[in-house]
């Protein structure tokens, strides 16, 4: 633990405090996240296990680097790159305006980032504005690899409890068990209006029940035609029949067509005519993107 | 009253997912990663000295059992079999730490796969307290460091699927195919000779082994070959060895069902007036990557 010298608190992460640090040496700066590890306890907990080999085998310039892994007394010591804040953070200092060019570079490599793990056998299933970093240079990379584990396929059912309700799919609302690739493609729809809307979150829902009746009133509730097997889910009940009535136009005013319509492609409420997050990498949104951005 | 039982099945089985198993860069992906993470194939003569073949079955062997008992995923033994092959390569272990590595592999393997892991209250039970919570606690610090925490190793089972929905069977029998092989990719495990096998060839040959033994051709396949040569496409593994880790997989199911699987003493692995654990290694240095 020599190596580094403890510049301040970042944060408390899922497992542990999270302190910028610089590398004595190098002079490099990075993210530190402490692990503790209890007599009584289990060991190393799951979630840093998994993290940490998730991470070594994940590297892509928009998934956060992981350095090295220190070992002392009781305590684990991630040393992760650091990065400036997360998305979150960012919205608050940017009081209420992003360039659209911003929003479509952070997107771009947001899916970047999630076709990587995926091609990866890899879900995040924890995408918020929290978990993605954003540094100096305007890249973003995914953060927080607790919740994601490598699958295997058949998968059992995970936990239900994974995602942070605002960007939580309907059918993992509805208590779906089976998770896929799409659980994450809904988050990025969620994250991605919240971009072109500077922070606003576009279903901040207090609960459950609240939470889809928000995505219903904006997307019409679904049907047994448009998304069969939907009532079959463990904690399907039904919901008032709302008809689409808002167009996507008012909800993200400053979004291009395009742009809308990769939203509207993102935002299905039947997980199997989401979009991957390759289709979505190949959608004509991007195709003025700049190539500093796209190869960068 | 009548009693009422609602449990079902509560672990629900994930659909297949077609951005995963539609896209060939995954099956890409676990083909070029898999040769990342094979164990030395020479570790008994190079490596150890007290611990010998016939212990690492035996320790497989009741590994195997914990998991079945324990409903674990299929995953878990055989990942936790790669963790200790791989840290059997590296480290020179006295025989009656065997056990003590096993139940730590396991330890792992269950809490990186499973929504509730294995815990080590559970795991130190099943060795008849023979190993302590507290060596199982410094032994995962042990093997995560020496493994690297290359812990995302390839199994078998991760062809499973991918093998299986590109091989012109209809959903159901594939089910029962993929229980079958998966079956037989725990045999494998259980036997050192198929730990120098990359794990596509394991699944690979299970498949096979498993439509052999299941359904012959089924009006399916014209001859042997045209199977074999399906799976040497999806795999790239030359259908000559595929077709002889095939015949080797019969071969050791046949006699296993001979002989069906022996049950060791769980203390055979462990010597009684060995006790004494102070030597249980503490050099764990931090590690680069």
């Amino acid at each position: 633990m020599q190596k580094y010298e403890k510049l301040e608190k970042i944060g408390e992460g899922t497992y542990g405090t999270v302190f910028k640090a610089k590398n004595k040496e190098t002079h490099e700066i990075v993210a530190l996240k402490r692990v503790r590890l209890d007599d009584d306890d289990e060991g190393v907990p799951s979630s840093a296990l998994r993290e940490i080999c998730l991470l070594k085998e994940l590297k892509h310039k928009n998934i956060v680097r992981l350095h090295d892994v220190l070992h002392s007394e009781k305590k684990l010591t991630l040393v992760f790159e650091y990065c400036d804040q997360d998305l979150k953070k960012y919205f608050d200092s940017c009081s209420g305006d992003i360039d659209p060019e911003t929003v479509k570079s952070f997107m771009y490599q947001l899916l970047r980032g999630l076709a990587f793990c995926h091609s990866h056998n890899v879900l995040h299933r924890d995408l918020k504005p929290q978990n993605l970093l954003i540094n100096k240079n305007g890249e973003l990379k995914l953060a927080d690899f607790g919740l994601a584990r490598a699958f295997g396929i058949p998968v059992r059912c995970y936990s239900a409890e994974v995602v942070t309700l605002w960007y939580r799919p309907p059918d993992v609302l509805f208590g779906a068990k089976l998770y896929s690739t799409s659980i994450d493609m809904w988050s990025a729809g969620c994250i991605f209006a919240e971009l072109a809307n500077a922070g606003r979150p576009l279903f901040p829902g207090n609960d459950v029940d609240d939470q889809l009746k928000r995505i219903f009133r904006l997307l019409g509730t679904p049907t047994e035609d448009t998304w069969p097997g939907m009532s079959r889910l463990p904690d399907y009940k039904p919901f008032p029949i709302y008809q689409v009535t808002t167009s996507l136009a008012v909800v993200v005013p400053k979004l291009c067509p395009k742009g809308r319509d990769l939203l509207q492609r993102l935002l299905v409420c039947n997980p199997a005519h989401r979009l991957s997050a390759d289709e979505g990498l190949n959608h004509p949104y991007f195709n003025d993107l700049s190539s500093a951005v796209r190869t960068g | 009253m009548d009693l009422l039982c609602c449990e079902g099945d509560l672990i629900r089985r994930g659909y297949r997912d077609p951005a995963l198993l539609g896209d060939s860069r995954v099956l890409n992906n676990l083909l070029i990663t898999e040769d990342k993470y094979l164990p030395s194939t020479t570790y008994f003569k190079a490596v150890q000295d007290e611990v010998k073949p016939h212990m690492r079955q035996m320790v497989a062997t009741w590994m195997y059992e914990v998991c079945e008992e324990q409903r674990c995923e299929d995953e878990v033994f055989p990942l936790a079999m790669n963790y200790l092959d791989r840290f059997l390569s590296q480290v020179r272990i006295r025989k009656n730490q065997l056990q003590l590595l096993g139940a730590v592999c396991m330890f792992i393997a269950s809490k990186l796969k499973e929504t509730i892991p294995l815990t080590a209250e559970k795991l130190v039970i099943y060795t008849d307290n023979s190993i302590m919570c507290q060596e199982l606690m410094d032994w995962e610090l042990l093997v995560l460091m020496r493994l690297k925490w290359d812990l995302s190793a390839i199994t078998p089972c991760d062809f499973l699927e991918h093998i299986l929905s590109r091989l012109p069977i209809e959903r159901e029998r594939s089910d029962m195919i993929a229980k079958h092989a998966q079956t037989f990719i725990a045999l494998c495990c259980t036997e050192f000779k198929f730990a120098i096998y990359p794990p596509s060839m394991i699944a690979a040959g299970s498949v096979g082994a498993a439509v052999n033994g299941l359904v012959g051709l089924g009006g399916i396949w014209a001859s042997p070959n045209e199977l074999l040569e399906q799976m040497q496409k999806i795999t790239n593994i030359d259908m000559d060895c595929l077709r002889a880790c095939q015949e080797q997989i019969e071969q050791l199911l046949a006699t296993s069902l001979c002989s069906p699987m022996s049950h060791p003493d769980p203390l055979a692995t462990k010597h009684q007036e060995e006790k004494d654990q102070s030597s249980t290694p503490t050099d764990i240095r931090d590690i680069d990557f």
